[in-house]
């Protein structure tokens, strides 16, 4: 664990708002109601986790904030202005470590989104160095997706998220394929990451511990239609260290949060 | 020894036995010419085998591009696209089943005994396992991937070269693989059975009239033209899937990080 308290945010980071944003699948049968009235503030450089039960439509409400997905009503700004398709420069995106490519090195695979945009090479390289060393990657530039073990792969993927500097981050449940110590070990690798560049961070997860560990907000969602229930202020001090897993303050909130599942479950 | 040297060792003696067998006398030469006599005798009508492995690599190379070239278009219409898949697919995997040589007959009715009616044959051959592996190959690529690139801002073009092709790529190379291996069956088996050039011809002419060390000529060359394709698709294999998944080496490079070998930067 870094110390973390004199590392000031490099960059104004955005902030984000969801507005009475509703989402409906429609399939042949009949219509899904994904999403009911969500609203959301999340402040400049802010770490906000989103836990639920499956089927809650937490992923979903993070494919919108991304471009990914266009929601059925309301609105969601970025950085103050509307996301009707992917934007690299404002919104990353961090997903489960599958979604690297595995034909291309891990210095290849960070270049990506700068190469879709022809960005000149020597650009391209640079920035992919610092986005690696940032995640501690220094050196592995090189390698395949599978030559790396699990929690390499995944800060290849942040740092591919991060290597056009968005203000905001979005990941979309990026540790569920890794074993515990690994997500304890990447949990502290991210929030070093997060302290050390600013950037808001929005956060899907199912474990609750990673969660409370985590955020400064949880926004704790129930299905069946997909709305918040709950939004928590994290008062946990930082830097979070394992011996506040076992706290009562910790406990607390990690039962209030169980609570709520439990009921909508 | 290792497999690799065994491998070798066995060819040898394989090669050995060809040549000592049939000389010693423990296998007539009408079954098995010596490997020495078949040589010399490719060499002595050397004029002629070259003229038939003209026609035939010339059959081979074009019915080999209409065999890829449209395997791999329409496997990645029908891989691609959820309605010709549904249409299409049972019809073609049904139709990989029937013994296609029936047709052959057909088709020199329609296309004479020329080389026409073998291109023909040998496309259909090998069409069909390169579109159904083409067509797996795309259907199987990760959605996971296809989205990471869209969050990256790729556009349709864009995901097509840069992720659903080189997504692709192994799968299709395997069906390549089988596809023009078929090629080559089936140009060989049609000069054998109705035609008036190329390497099948020689070799059922030569059998026609039980001039075994002319046979086996022949057959030595579609074993070269063989072994030379599987070597060329096992080259670009090399070139092309550099990422087939090796567990070992993440965990070396799990290794490496636990033992000190990287410190995360602050």
């Amino acid at each position: 664990m870094q110390p973390l308290a004199n590392i000031t945010p490099l960059k104004p980071a955005g902030a984000i708002e969801v507005r009475n944003v509703g989402q409906i699948f429609r399939t042949t049968t009949q219509d899904v109601v994904a999403l009911e009235d969500v609203s959301l503030d999340v402040k400049p450089g802010r770490f906000v986790v989103l836990v639920g039960p499956s089927g809650c439509g937490k992923s979903t409400l993070l494919m919108m904030m991304a471009g990914l997905r266009q929601q059925t009503s309301g609105t969601i700004t970025i950085s103050g202005a509307p996301i009707p398709e992917p934007d690299p420069h404002r919104v990353g995106v961090v997903f489960q470590e599958a979604s690297l490519f595995p034909w291309l090195t891990a210095e290849e695979n960070v270049e990506f989104p700068l190469a879709l945009r022809r960005t000149p090479k020597d650009e391209r390289r640079a920035k992919a160095q610092d986005a690696l060393k940032l995640v501690g990657l220094d050196g592995f530039g090189k390698r395949h997706p599978h030559e790396l073990s699990g929690g390499m792969k995944q800060r290849v993927s942040i740092a591919r998220g991060m290597v056009q500097d968005p203000p905001v981050l979005l990941m979309d449940e990026p540790f569920a394929a890794l074993d515990e110590q690994t997500r304890m070990t990447m949990g502290d690798e991210l929030l070093r990451i997060w302290a050390a560049t600013g950037k808001t961070v929005v956060f899907v997860t199912h474990s609750l511990t990673e969660a409370v560990y985590l955020a400064d907000e949880v926004i704790v969602m129930s299905p069946r239609p997909g709305r918040i229930v709950d939004h928590l202020q994290v008062s946990l001090p930082r830097p979070r260290t394992y011996e506040m897993l076992s706290g009562d303050a910790f406990g607390r909130m990690r039962d209030r949060i169980w609570q709520h599942i439990r009921k909508s479950a | 020894m290792t497999a690799a040297t065994l491998r070798t060792s066995i060819v040898v003696g394989l090669i050995a036995l060809w040549e000592i067998l049939p000389r010693a006398g423990l296998i007539p030469e009408l079954f098995l010419p010596s490997l020495s006599s078949t040589l010399s005798a490719g060499w002595s009508e050397a004029a002629e085998y070259g003229h038939a492995l003209a026609v035939t690599l010339y059959e081979v190379a074009i019915s080999m591009a209409f065999a890829c070239g449209g395997g791999i278009l329409l496997g990645a219409v029908v891989g691609s696209l959820p309605r010709p898949r549904v249409l299409i697919m049972p019809m073609v995997s049904s139709l990989y089943a029937v013994p296609l040589v029936i047709l052959y007959p057909v088709f020199t009715v329609w296309l004479g005994i020329g080389s026409e009616s073998k291109i023909a044959f040998a496309s259909i051959y090998g069409f069909l396992p390169t579109m159904l592996a083409t067509a797996a190959g795309i259907q199987t690529i990760d959605p996971q991937l296809l989205l990471a690139a869209r969050s990256m801002g790729a556009t349709l073009s864009q995901r097509l070269v840069r992720v659903i092709i080189p997504a692709a790529i192994p799968t299709v190379l395997s069906g390549l693989r089988v596809g023009g291996a078929l090629v080559i069956v089936g140009v060989v088996v049609s000069e054998m059975l109705i035609s008036s050039a190329g390497i099948g011809y020689l070799i059922s002419r030569y059998r026609t009239i039980l001039d075994s060390p002319h046979v086996f000529a022949g057959v030595l060359l579609v074993l070269a033209m063989a072994v030379a394709f599987n070597a060329g698709i096992k080259w670009i294999e090399r070139k092309a899937a550099i990422w087939q998944t090796g567990s070992r080496a993440g965990q070396r490079a799990a290794d490496e990080l636990t033992a000190g070998a990287m410190q995360p930067a602050t």
